[in-house]
């Protein structure tokens, strides 16, 4: 197939505004649909592309700074495979979710309205659904950049390139939190645009560090050519630090929990497990495959810092209250997983790590899901106020339990298959070494899973199960469109948690050449 | 035996041993889609595929008994080349079977217990999955599918604690109100469930680490492969890490089978139905570590007959089991709730199973100590799922999980009078008659003749327990049938309940299990003695591991064969003091229990400590509970709120929006001020010049 990976990134780029009148003219249904039908072409393509095994594309761009290719390797497919189907899936999820929110905002500006003026403002009928349809264009149109550009980031085999698409994820990602966001949205837009773009500049100066030094931006020049020392270690500080923010990692954290509490849930949903980890992602392909040695030497930082996240954040997730935001820790925790991962140094460990992306991505998006059921149905976000509706949304309760095993990392979900391989590759790193630091963080690290156990059964306890309170007697199951989804990413992770060979069979071989085992 | 089928070669043994474990998922998968129909229906369908397992692992018994074995693989994990097996030795296949129809005999009974229940379908979901899981851990070949089941036998166990989730007063267990240390000693269904499946996991994951570590060395999970090439285990040796992996894989039977320090969660598993006590958490799951023990300690055996010492292994083992023995039969003494009780009980037997394996392996006769674990396995299966689903059946009658509101019930309910009566002189051990008796007694025997240097305390604790064992037993019996009936039971008649046996489907199950007491019993030496020789065969064959030849002792009559006189007159001598004095203060009534705690002091306090479980469970809590939320609470507030948040974010804000003023602040649009500025700043300038 000619083309299909440019296909993949730049059709749901082209098409967008076909999508945003579609919603303006005939309505928010048809929209989904067009953006669905979109997209899972699209994950097609790529799937496809995926099995014929590594596929690689080059296209001519500028003089300066090369090519503009895309790569769909071991490393590259799962992440884009993962992107694009969490994004198809949450296409249909989008539109209960959206449209509830609309009428919430449409209430809210008209109640402006009516208090500004000093007089009433006779509202017509059908402005409503005018309001309706004009949001969910611009919402389906922004939904498409928002995952074209995290697929192109994953794709991309230039350093120019990577930055462009790592860039341009943030712009839609920006006007999808303040324009529909909760709370102060508008500020938490600005935060989120504010604190991943200034992680992204830093990022760029580690680019042009390499670039300028080798004088190209072309992957496959950096991975040939030679770096002098001083130059390498500081850039990939700096490509880890940028990348750092991106994956929210402790002390970089700050803008996650605001902005995945705030924005509206599908996006919390695409956000939290897809975008941050494509940090991980950067970190796989700049650091561990293009500066191997460098990677050498911080691998053992990688490794504590991931630890060190990987309580920090569990302990806050025990803290909260607001269930998006719980879930926001533990996302924050479950990053630190993939970083300890990463700092293994082994072929397992690393692929664990990766596949930790994959499993995170199944759950937390199957937990955000149920987030927004709640939100929508039961119409409040504070764990506090929930309790005992396992009976009243048998659905949503089996999905999250499944989605909670797999952060828990309890087979058969696929979390467990991460969470192994991943703690064998530390261990390996560990006795190999025979470093004793290594020894007891992965004593911490096993620890740390017991925390992530607690915080998560605590939040399914507190939300499903106990006493149902009074005002809650007549909350009812989420919609078909809510449903469905979380059922198909359930079914998925059980299916890859038996049978992980799916994606190991990608994962390994890539990782086992890049450390040259 | 091969048969071709459609085309297909396969061996009919690796059959049924795939078919034991599958079939109940295959039940577990379709139970959801039949309760959308018809609930009554989903109970036939648990019913029959419990059974359609349990007789795929009879079809296994004639096999297992001539100690061959059947070890079937496919391939799963290409990538890493792992393979998935089942492999079916005399040791899995006797454990199938033990798991296989007790299962069968509960699930029959709990088509009477959870009759009406909204929820069935949840039910046998749960139940059906848990004996595909339980199954799993029976059969794998290897590690790493063993804790597969692990992890869902966990995540059933703590579902099924949990079943009741709406967390009703009367699901509850512990006594309202009261408290340990400042701690609340009253846990509802939800959190027993949770603290179930996080203890455990600390088990786990030290399970994990131990898996981990092997498979470092060894480059496999497979049992059978561990053995054929002991290379990994001299290298592992070597570095001192042999010895390490095998105690943190013991770590997972520790949590999983409620021994200390991991045994408190058992207690308040009691909230789930009893059904579930039955089979989770007495018959089946617990044994799981046990079971795991029992997998890996012939080949650690094996690997210190070949000079790799693991002693400190069994050592930890023994301790463990002796000490979780006594500790958890001494608090079995003080309680009221009787499904506490033989939870209690259950972890103190499993403490003496734990006990005696350990004892295997620092004896030179191996096989002694690991035929009567095995033994005690079996039959405290039996007789213990038999007292549960009994404690079900009065549970059901009264209404109440305490005994103090039962008494004088053996006019009421004959059959579940006798019946406890037959399990609880299994538990008690009566001599001759139990299988109770003569697996306790081979286990006396086993530690006797250990001749290691602790065998003499170990043995007077193992005694010990047996007297606890007696008396606690009989207190139990003597509570719930004997004397008169309580106050609840009086107010009940009164209402016009009338107080009757429990349905058919209900007692038969019980009925089945304590005449198989009995019966087994009154064949126990001889029982014992096929066992005997099948492991001996066993452990020779596959693990090279040779038996001593034992010299027999004469002193006693022919048909003790066997048996050693020390043991015996101890197991003897146990039974006669637990049980006399249970008579006195329980059966006869001759004496006050409650006067004679409160007589003095001394046996009030120590009452107290028992009866607030040593104050193990509130340390637990306050140590990993408490102390955690507290910490994460201060961190919380004292760093994320203020250094990150206020800090980081609003700080940099704030901080731009400062500079931004004082900047703004210099541009006063006064002309003298400028050149003011400018003057000094020149002056300034041509200063630093001059320097």
């Amino acid at each position: 197939m000619e083309y299909a990976l440019l296909q993949a990134v730049i059709l749901p780029l082209l098409l967008s505004p076909i999508a945003y009148i579609i919603g303006r003219k005939i309505g928010p249904t048809p929209a989904m649909w067009f953006t669905f039908g979109l997209l899972l072409y699209v994950t097609v393509l790529v799937i496809l592309s995926a099995l014929s095994g590594t596929t690689a594309e080059h296209y001519p761009w500028t003089a300066q700074f090369g090519e503009f290719g895309f790569l769909l390797d071991g490393l590259a497919s799962p992440f884009a495979i993962i992107i694009y189907v969490l994004s198809t899936i949450l296409v249909l999820y989008s539109k209960p979710y959206m449209i509830h929110r609309f009428h919430e905002q449409y209430e809210e500006e008209r109640h402006e309205v009516v208090s500004s003026n000093g007089h009433s403002t006779i509202i017509e009928s059908s402005s409503l659904s005018n309001y309706v349809n004009a949001k969910s264009g611009l919402y389906f149109a922004l939904y498409l950049v928002f995952a074209m550009g995290m697929l192109g980031t994953v794709l991309s085999t230039n350093l120019i390139e990577f930055y462009v698409f790592f860039e341009i994820m943030l712009i839609p990602g920006f006007f999808l939190v303040a324009l529909w966001g909760a709370g102060p949205r508008r500020k938490i837009g600005l935060m989120f645009l504010l604190w991943t773009h200034a992680g992204a500049v830093v990022l760029l100066l580690g680019f042009l560090m390499i670039g300028l030094t080798i004088g190209s931006f072309n992957f496959a020049d950096i991975k040939e050519s030679e770096i002098p020392h001083d130059i390498l270690m500081l850039s990939a500080i700096a490509i880890s630090i940028g990348l750092g923010v991106k994956l929210a990692v402790f002390m970089f954290h700050i803008w996650l929990p605001w902005v995945h509490g705030a924005a509206p849930t599908p996006i919390s949903a695409l956000l939290s497990p897809a975008m941050i980890g494509i940090g991980a992602y950067g970190i796989f392909r700049l650091i561990v495959e293009f500066l191997p040695h460098t990677f050498a030497d911080l691998s053992i930082w990688f490794h504590i810092w991931g630890l060190v996240t990987m309580i920090y954040g569990g302990a806050m997730a025990l803290m909260q209250d607001d269930i998006k935001r719980l879930l926001a820790y533990s996302s924050i925790s479950q990053m630190g997983y993939i970083l300890f991962g990463i700092g293994s140094m082994s072929v397992l460990g690393l692929s664990g790590a990766e596949m930790m992306y994959i499993t995170h991505a199944l759950g937390k998006g199957i937990l955000f899901m149920m987030a927004g059921i709640l939100i929508v149905k039961v119409g409040t976000r504070n764990i506090s106020q929930l309790g005992g509706l396992a009976g009243k949304m048998p659905i949503t309760a089996v999905c999250a339990v499944i989605g909670a095993l797999t952060i828990m990392g309890v087979p058969p979900t696929s979390g467990f298959m991460g969470e192994w391989t991943l703690f064998y590759g530390a261990l390996e790193t560990a006795i190999k070494d025979g470093s004793t630091v290594r020894a007891v963080t992965f004593g911490l690290g096993l620890v740390a899973t017991v925390l992530t156990m607690s915080y998560i059964l605590w939040m399914l306890k507190r939300v499903f199960f106990g006493k149902l309170p009074q005002h809650l007697e007549h909350v009812k199951e989420g919609s078909w469109y809510m449903t469905a989804p979380m059922m198909v990413l359930a079914g998925f992770t059980i299916v890859l948690g038996i049978y992980p060979d799916i994606f190991f069979n990608q994962i390994i071989p890539y990782m086992s050449g890049v450390l040259g085992v | 035996m091969a048969t071709e089928m459609l085309g297909f070669t396969f061996e009919v043994g690796a059959a049924s041993a795939w078919l034991i474990w599958i079939l109940p998922f295959v039940a577990a998968l379709i139970i959801p889609g039949i309760g959308k129909f018809s609930k009554h229906a989903t109970g036939y369908v648990a019913v029959g595929f419990a059974l359609m397992s349990a007789l795929s692992a009879a079809s296994l018994l004639p096999m297992a008994l001539e100690a061959h074995e059947v070890h079937d693989q496919i391939s799963w994990i290409h990538s890493i080349s792992l393979k998935a097996g089942v492999l079916a030795d005399p040791l899995s296949v006797i454990m199938a079977n033990v798991v296989g129809w007790i299962s069968f005999l509960i699930m029959i009974y709990s088509t009477g217990y959870m009759k009406g229940d909204k929820s069935i379908t949840r039910f046998w979901f749960w139940m059906m999955f848990f004996i595909g899981s339980m199954q799993l851990i029976v059969l794998s070949d290897n590690l790493l599918q063993v804790f597969f089941g692990w992890e869902g036998v966990g995540l059933a166990s703590y579902a099924l604690i949990s079943f009741w989730y709406r967390d009703k007063k009367k699901d509850h267990v512990g006594t309202e109100g009261r408290t340990v240390l400042g701690l609340l000693d009253y846990y509802s269904p939800t959190h027993a469930g949770m603290k179930a499946f996080i203890m455990t996991k600390v088990g786990d994951v030290m399970m994990i680490a131990g898996m981990l570590l092997i498979f470092l060395f060894a480059g496999t999970f497979g049992f059978r492969e561990l053995l054929h090439d002991a290379t990994w285990a001299t290298t592992m040796s070597s570095q001192g890490l042999l010895v390490p992996a095998f105690i943190l894989l013991f770590g997972g039977a520790v949590g999983k089978s409620a021994q200390f320090p991991l045994n408190e969660w058992l207690l308040e598993a009691m909230t789930g139905p009893t059904a579930v006590s039955a089979l989770i958490h007495a018959a089946t799951m617990v044994k799981a570590g046990v079971f795991l023990v029992m997998r890996l300690a012939p080949l650690v055996f094996a690997l210190s007959a070949a000079g790799i010492l693991a002693d400190q292994f069994f050592e930890i083992i023994l301790l463990v089991g002796a000490t979780t023995a006594l500790l958890l039969g001494l608090q079995g003494m003080v309680n009221s709730e009787i499904k506490k009780v033989l939870a209690y009980s259950t972890g103190s037997q499993i403490g003496y199973m734990m006990m005696v394996l350990g004892i295997a392996g620092l004896s030179q006769q191996f096989v002694n100590g690991y035929t009567a674990g095995f033994f005690h396995l079996i039959s405290h299966a039996m007789f213990k799922a038999s007292l549960f689903m009994a404690a079900g059946s009065l549970l059901h009658v009264v209404g109440s999980r305490f005994m103090t509101d039962m008494g004088g019930l053996r006019k009421n309910m004959k059959k579940t009078y006798a019946f406890m009566w037959a399990a609880g002189l299994g538990l008690m051990g009566a001599p001759f008659i139990t299988t109770g008796f003569w697996s306790k007694d081979s286990i006396f025997g086993a530690i006797y003749t250990s001749g290691h240097p602790w065998a003499i305390p170990i043995f007077a604790i193992a005694v010990l327990t047996a007297v606890i064992t007696a008396f606690y037993t009989t207190r139990m019996l003597g509570l719930v049938f004997f004397g008169s009936k309580s106050k609840h039971i009086q107010k009940m008649e009164e209402e016009g309940h009338h107080i009757h046996e429990a349905p058919l489907s209900m007692w038969v199950p019980y009925g089945i299990l304590a005449v198989l007491t009995i019966a087994i019993g009154l064949i126990g030496l001889s029982f014992e003695g096929g066992l005997h020789e099948l492991f001996t065969n066993y452990l020779e064959g596959t693990f090279g591991i040779h038996s001593v030849h034992e010299i027999e002792n004469s002193i006693l009559p022919g048909f003790l064969d066997g048996i050693n006189p020390v043991a015996l007159i101890a197991s003897l001598s146990a039974f006669a003091v637990g049980t006399g004095l249970g008579y006195v203060f329980y059966i006869g009534r001759w004496a006050d229990p409650v006067k004679f705690v409160n007589s003095n002091i001394f046996f009030s306090g120590i009452h107290k400590v028992i009866l607030n479980r040593f104050y193990l469970n509130a340390i637990v809590y306050w140590c990993f509970v408490v102390a955690p939320l507290w910490l994460s609470r201060g961190v919380f507030r004292y760093f994320e709120k203020t250094a990150i948040e206020y800090g980081m974010n609003d700080g940099v804000q704030k901080a731009v929006g400062w500079s931004a003023r004082v900047i703004q602040g210099t541009q006063t649009g006064v002309t003298q001020s400028y050149l003011f500025v400018f003057g000094a700043g020149l002056l300034f300038v041509v200063l630093i010049l001059l320097i």
